[in-house]
This record gives structure tokens, sequence and C-alpha cells, in this order.
């Protein structure tokens, strides 16, 4: 009996302990998670006490490193070289932002389902079909061999797991906890992956088969009608009209467009996602005569998703030779988009077309061979082995590479198999890095040019002024020379013709320095007016944004930097200018009931501009997607062959000019509908949508609870890591271009000048760490459009009234 | 007494063992000294109860919850308190029926 009890209890008492000590589906290891010794209470961290100063040992530092933190969390760091301030770079980014270069390496490399589980594991395999790795395996040998940027990624490393190794499971950032993994020792080529990451992010689709299904279903005059490669209605392209192309172009090979396009058959290839409007830019400088100090200024406000923590981390870095202050990218040395002493540049994309989609015959199904140029050439394979947690037997799969790019196979139920090799420019290797540490330390117009010279992409616009009194902005990055609109359709793999023909020489890529209007500036609009001498692509993103911030720069006078704060956070809607009085006047002609005619007046008593209050904004944005479906649906939306629709552009030149257009007729009904019908129709829907979403018309509408932005925690699914609800204003077309999800992800104005001024602030904070009083608290000054001023050091000792704790790292 | 050396032994172990630590100490003890069944669960529970309480409660405090109330929103419960309090029991618990079993175990030789 006593025997039986003592097993019984010590099996019960085990038991318990065995049950709390392993994960239960998405409930983590309990024992050490709630134990206040290992678990999340340790997590919980409080504000820096000011004054504090820490000195910590290190492996592998040459020399002694000073770190200053301001009271908005912002590390200062300043080395007495390269390899230790990027050393250091990597310790304070890693001890800021860990979980998230962790997890952002894994998406990039395809190896989230190896924490994550089968959930991730489609994401992982089309990373892997990319060719993610490839790329990143490709750049990284490159990186590595040339000194400077072997120098920082080795130093970043090296810091980084300087941090790692001195953590013990307990210090862990809370999200390993939760997931119940931990981190690894990072790797230079990770950096790499987070340049790729990039890559994906802003250049990383196309529209070739949307396009291509098109023309094999309406023919090249219908395409060449509805689809043009300029916009028809309104353009203020970035580089202004009249701009002299000062070179000689390089002769474009004209071969004859490859006749794939037509042969290319209707298939079940998943819909190709658009890039969302709001991923993009604005950026723009003004010169000595728009400013009050005679100096430039200049502005940059990168729109991406956002989430917590942060895309960006701000850091000022201080070397002998470098003194650069600025927000960089968790995982890549150096700063992305600053200012120094001398100069201040930032970016925007340019949305070239670098990714295409060539049609692959095989010889027969071991896929060795495939035909290209009259013969047979061999293809390449690359294993990609996919872990995936809680599953014994990782996934394996032969990727196929052809000189194009990796393979893959689309299944057709009518067609069979359909093999589309990848050209991206993701694929293509150099050292892009060295832009950026070159930028970092460039003195003037010069070194910019020469810095931009090494950029291979995702291409940028990249917008500069300096002390010396420049303005400049260049559309900048490797571009594929070719004839035109070749790659606007799926291209032909056998044939040599429609291969890439080298690349746009790169001083004779698009820019303008000091232009006459006394400013420059880009919206991911298009870059050049169609006498620009090359292809670069034939759609870019909607031209308002552009027109909005031409129009009051080319106005401005004796700016300052809160006069480029202001144009940050305009909430014109041009989009409205331009259509709404149209579209109204239609409305005038047709009798409507109470409800409709009171959405209606609101609407006619709009001053166009998308605040936060604003009820006739959720109209407006409620009623332009549903016109564009009432009149494209009918011809454009097929679930087996999916097209891609006419720009936004494009429709409002037919509202305006072109009402009698077939193309407003919904050819599913036997009716002859008119522009009329389908805007009162679609405006209905508009009205009873936001009825059906939010009630009677009342505050409940008012743009900013529509819209309903919110910055989610990295992973998606931690709905208590997310920010608070947000008043904020703004739109897709909108200056201020902030929608659901995306938006300004960093804003920074810097007036240039014998010592520089700056301010920025992002949505979120320094810290990663959801316990950290550094997690949300630049949120509310970003909510309101208000900038930070960027405290910015020229020696470590120097007094400000900003500066709290310090950090001394010194050599083991 | 066996509180006494529970509390402090685990105390000083927590800082530097595997959290399964609190199963190990109040079984130990209860196998190595003298005590009842009810003492030895409640001794058990008590000590590594309070410890948990304690400590979390100390870290609660000192970051103004900023991490507990959140972990609290994921688990369902109204605040970061609340989370302390089933911690507390749920330690207690494993402290408790280890400190009961080292006791059985103890009787088997005795």
């Amino acid at each position: 009996m006593k025997f039986v009890k003592a097993v019984l209890s010590v099996i019960v008492a085990i038991g318990l302990v065995y049950a709390l000590n392993r994960p239960w589906g998405k409930v983590p290891a309990l024992g050490s998670f709630l134990s206040p010794f290992t678990g999340f209470w340790q997590n919980g961290e409080k504000l820096a006490a000011p004054g504090e100063e820490v000195v910590l040992k290190l492996d592998s530092l040459k020399d002694e490193v000073t770190i200053r933190f301001d009271d908005t969390g912002v590390p200062h760091i300043f080395a007495k070289n390269d390899f230790d301030l990027f050393y250091v770079q990597g310790y304070i980014t890693a001890k800021d932002r860990l979980w998230q270069m962790d997890i952002q390496t894994r998406a990039a490399s395809g190896r989230l389902s190896e924490v994550l589980g089968p959930a991730t594991f489609e994401l992982d395999q089309k990373s892997r079909r990319l060719g993610m790795a490839y790329g990143a395996e490709v750049n990284v040998k490159i990186a590595l061999s040339d000194p400077k940027s072997r120098e920082a990624l080795l130093g970043y490393s090296a810091g980084v797991n300087a941090y790692i190794s001195q953590l013990s499971p307990k210090d862990y950032p809370v999200e390993f906890k939760l997931l119940g993994y931990k981190p690894e020792p990072w790797k230079p080529i990770n950096t790499m992956y987070m340049l790729e990451q990039m890559t994906l992010t802003l250049a990383g689709r196309s529209n070739n088969l949307n396009m291509s299904n098109i023309l094999k279903k309406y023919g090249s005059e219908v395409v060449k009608d509805l689809f043009p490669d300029y916009p028809m209605l309104q353009e203020s392209p970035i580089i202004p009209v009249g701009t002299p192309w000062n070179f000689t172009p390089v002769s474009i090979p004209e071969n004859k467009p490859g006749d794939v396009k037509d042969t290319v058959l209707t298939n079940e290839y998943p819909k190709e996602e658009p890039k969302p409007e709001g991923i993009g830019s604005n950026n723009w400088a003004v010169g000595p005569g728009k400013s009050k100090t005679g100096y430039p200024i200049l502005a940059n406000d990168p729109h991406l998703e956002l989430t917590l923590p942060s895309i960006w981390y701000q850091v000022q870095l201080h070397s002998p030779d470098m003194n650069v202050y600025g927000v960089s990218l968790p995982g890549i040395p150096s700063v992305i988009i600053g200012f120094n002493q001398n100069i201040a540049w930032g970016v925007t994309n340019v949305d070239a077309d670098v990714f295409d989609q060539y049609k692959i015959t095989f010889k027969d199904t071991t896929q060795n061979s495939y035909w290209y140029d009259n013969q047979w050439k061999p293809t390449r394979k690359r294993e990609e082995i996919i872990y995936i947690k809680g599953q014994r037997e990782p996934f394996r799969e032969n990727v196929i590479y052809t000189h194009h790019g990796p393979v893959t196979a689309y299944t057709d139920d009518s067609n069979g198999t359909l093999n589309l090799a990848t050209k991206w420019i993701g694929h293509e290797p150099g050292n892009s890095f060295l832009t950026f540490y070159d930028l970092n330390k460039a003195k003037n117009y010069e070194d910019y040019r020469n810095a931009l010279a090494k950029y291979v992409g995702p291409a940028q616009n990249f917008v500069f002024a300096d002390n010396g009194k420049n303005i400049a902005i260049t559309v900048n990055g490797k571009l594929p020379l070719k004839r035109k609109e070749q790659g606007k359709f799926l291209l032909d793999g056998t044939n040599p013709d429609d291969d890439w023909k080298g690349w746009i020489p790169a001083e004779q890529n698009p820019f303008v320095k000091n232009p006459p209007r006394g400013f420059v500036s880009s919206a991911n609009q298009s870059s050049t007016d169609p006498t620009y001498p090359y292809y670069i692509n034939w759609m870019f993103a909607p031209s308002e944004r552009g027109i909005r911030i031409n129009e009051r720069l080319e106005k401005m006078t004796s700016a300052n930097a809160d006069s480029l704060r202001a144009l940050q956070n305009d909430n014109f809607n041009v989009l409205a200018r331009t259509i709404l009085p149209k579209l109204l006047a239609i409305l005038q002609t047709t009798p409507l009931n109470a409800t409709y005619k009171a959405a209606q007046q609101v609407l006619t008593d709009w001053n166009y501009q998308n605040s936060p209050g604003a009820i006739a904004a959720s109209i407006f944005e409620e009623w332009m997607p549903a016109l564009k479906s009432a009149v494209w649906d009918d011809e454009f939306d097929s679930p087996k062959a999916p097209m891609a629709y006419p720009s936004r552009d494009r429709l409002l030149y037919m509202i305006l000019k072109q009402p009698d257009e077939k193309w407003f007729d919904n050819v599913k009904t036997p009716k002859k509908e008119t522009l009329s019908d389908v805007t009162v129709a679609s405006f209905k829907t508009a009205v009873d949508t936001l009825i059906a979403r939010h009630g009677a018309m009342s505050p409940s509408w008012q743009w900013s609870e529509v819209k309903n932005t919110e910055i989610r925690h990295l992973s998606r699914s931690l709905k208590a890591f997310n920010a608070p609800h947000l008043q904020v204003g703004g739109g897709s077309s909108i200056v201020n271009a902030i929608t659901k999800k995306n938006g300004p992800s960093w804003r920074m104005v810097v007036e240039l000048g014998p010592t520089p001024k700056a301010y920025g602030i992002y949505p979120g904070g320094q810290s990663g760490n959801p316990g950290s009083p550094y997690y949300l608290n630049l949120l509310e000054k970003w909510e309101k459009g208000e900038l930070n001023e960027l405290i910015y050091l020229s020696s470590p000792d120097q007094q400000n009234q900003h500066l709290t704790s310090r950090i001394t790292l010194k050599k083991k | 007494m066996n509180f006494v050396i529970i509390f402090i032994v685990t105390a000083i172990l927590q800082f530097f063992t595997p959290w399964w630590t609190v199963a190990l100490i109040p079984f130990m003890i209860a196998a190595w000294r003298p005590t009842t069944s009810f003492q030895s669960f409640f001794t058990g529970f008590l000590a590594i109860a309070l410890l948990w309480f304690l400590y979390g409660l100390y870290l609660h405090i000192n970051s103004l919850g900023s991490m507990s109330n959140k972990i609290a929103e994921i688990f369902s419960l109204p605040n970061g308190i609340l989370l302390l309090i089933v911690t507390t029991i749920l330690g207690g618990l494993v402290g408790g029926l280890a400190g009961l079993s080292g006791y059985f175990v103890r009787k088997t030789v005795a």
C-alpha cells in the first residue's frame, strides 16, 4: 500500500511537471513560460534611468566604443574604426530587435515553417521557388570579397552574436518564449536575405500573365486603348518635363516582339496579387531659393506595411570618417535613409519592370534540358529542403533553373502544365549595400552620384541635398535594356530576342540636378515623360500624390522644416477634385431618396480633405472602388483567366472625355447601361455598404473610423501586441498615404546648413519588446503628424538635455 | 522549518536552474525531513506559491505591468494581477504535489 501511494503520487507529480514542460498546440510550455524566474515576467522593462552608466566587456572589439541614448531610446554610437562601429550597431540592434531580425530572415529565406509549422509552408515554398536564397547566396559572395562590405558584414555579425551569446533563456525576447524556440547565431548572408526581402516587397511581382490573358481575350487594339504606356489624363513625372537628355542612348536591339503573347493560353494561374496602393513613398527637396535658411531642405516618407516593431530602427553612427544619423533596417549595417554633416538623402520606389516571366519548353519530364535558340540547353537543379515543425521528414523539392531564372510549374485543367521561368532583379549579382555605405560617408554631389552607380535593386528614386546648396533626384538602379513593352506580357523563353539585352548605362538613368523650378520630388509616379529614350515600365503608381506635392512645392516660398512636415501630412484628395464634380453633376439628374440625398449633400459640401473626421471622405473612398467594379468587373473579372484592370487614370479619362464608351455597359445584362447608370448604381452601393457596416450616417462614418488604420505586431496574430486604435486621415492617393495597413513608416525632414537640423518620427518605438516603455513611445506624435527633433551629436561627451544613459563597450 | 528551507533553497537555485526545480526541492525536503501528509503538501504549495507570487509581483510592479497585462490579454484574462494569481496557484500545485510525493516516498523506507 505504501508503495502504491508513493508510486502514484510520484507519477501524478511527474505527470504535472511533464504537462507543464511541453507546448500544447499554440500554448507554450507553461512551466517555464509562467515562472517569474524564466518566463514572460522577465520581459517587462522600465525607462532607462537618466545618467545610468554601464560598462560591458565584449569579445573581438578592437577599441573602446561609447553609446549615448537619448530620451526616445535612440542609440548614438561613437567608435574609433568601422569594424567596431558596425559591431556595436549589430549588438545594439539585436538588443532591441532580435526577434524581428530572426523572423524576417526566416521569411526571406523560406524557413518560417521550422518554427511556425505547416501554416507557413506555402509562404516558404514560394520564397524557395522564387530563388530568394539563390539570390542571397550570389550576393553574399560578392559582398564578402569587397574589403569595405566585408568589414561591415563581419563586424555587424560579430556584434549580433556577441549579444546573442550572452543571453540565457530567461532573457530571450518574449516571442521566442511564446513560440518555443531560440535565437540562432547571425550570419553575414542574413543581411542579404533582408535586402532580398526588400527587393521582393518593392519589385517582386509582374502583371505578365494578367496582361497576356487580356491580349488573348480582347486583342491588341483593346490593350493599346485601355492599357496605354503613359497616363492619358494627367501626370507630373518625377523628372520634370523638358529636362534635356544629355547623352547618346545605346541602341536597343529592335527585334520583332516574340509571338508568344498570342499563343499564351488562358489558364488557372493563381491570381497575381497587385502591389497594394499604399506601398510606395514620397520624397522631395527644395532648393536654397525656396527655403528660409538659404540652404536646401529635404523630406522623405517611405510607405510600407505598418508593423510593430517598426521596419525601421533609428541610429547615429560616428567614426573618424563618418557621422551619419537616420533609420536603418534591422539586419543591415549602415543607415538606409538619413543625413550626415554635409548631405541628406531619401528614397522612394521606382517600380521598374524588373520581374519578367518566360514560358519554358522542356524536352521531357526529366526537365534536364529546355528549348532555347533552336537547341536544347541543359538546366540546373537546386534542392530546396523545408523543415516543418511537428513533422519528422522535411519537404524536398528540386527547383529547376534556366538561364532566365528559376522555373515554377502551374497546372491548368484545359492546357496541362505551364512552366514559367522568372527573370528577376533579385537574382542579379551585385553589392547594393555599398551604395548605402558610401552615402553614409558622402560629402557632396559627386560622392552621391558615385555611390548610386553601385546600386542594383530594387530601383529607387534617390533624392539628394547638400550644404553646397545642391538638390538632385536620380531614378536609380540597374535597369534592364529592353525594347518598349518588353515584359508587359509573358515572354518567350525559347527566343533569344526576348532576353534582357544588358543594362541602361548607370549615368543615363533619369536624373535632374538643381532644376529651374527649384525643387525635386517623387511619389512613385512615371519616372519621366515619354521622351526618355528607354523603356523602364509601362505603368507606375497613380499620379495624384505627385501632382499634389508638385503643386504645393511650386507655390512654396521661404520654406522651413515645418512647411515640409505640413506637406507630409497633407490630406487633400486630388482624385476627388478631378472626378467628383462630374460624378455629382450626374447624380443631380437622378431622383434619390432621403438617405442617398443626405450622402450626396455631404459630398457636395466637401472640401476634398481626407481629414480623420470627414464623413465625405468615407463615402468617396467607398464609392471609387465600387465605380471601378461597376465599370470593369463584367469584362475583366474572370475566375478562370485572371486579368489586370485598366488604370485609374484610364477610367477617369473615359468618364471625363469619353462618356459614351461601350465599356460602361454591363455586358452581363440585356439592358444597355450608360455612364450615368453605373455612376448612380455604384453611389448607391457605396452608401448601402457603409450603412451595412456602420449603421445609418453618424459619427461612426468618420473617415478614421471607416478606414480603421491598424498597426499589427509582426506575428500578425498576437493582438495584445498591436497598436491601439488610431485617429488618422489620409488615404491611398493622398500625400499623407495612410491606408488601413500601410503608410508613412518613417517621416523625416532635414534642413541642410552649416550644421544639419533634422526631424523625424515613425509609428512605434525603438524597442521591439512589447513590455518596454520604448515599444510605442513614438506613436502618439506620429498619429498627430508631429516630428521629433533628431539629436545629432558631434562627440560622445556632448551635453544635451535629451541624453539619458550611456553604455561603454570595452574589449575583453 | 521545511517551509523556510524550501523557500530559500528554491529561490537561490531558481536563478540558474530550469523551472522544474520548484518540484525537485519540495520533493527532496519532504523525503528527507519528517513531516505529515497534509503538511508536506501544504508546505510545498505555500513555499513555491509565495516565492512565485512575490517575485512575480515585484516584476509586475517594477515594469508597471507592461508585459504581464498584455500576456494576460493573450490568455483572455482581464489583467496581469489575475495572471499572477494563476501563476501562483500553478507553481503552488507543482510544489505541493512534489512535496506530497516526497512524503510518500519517505514513508516507504521509514
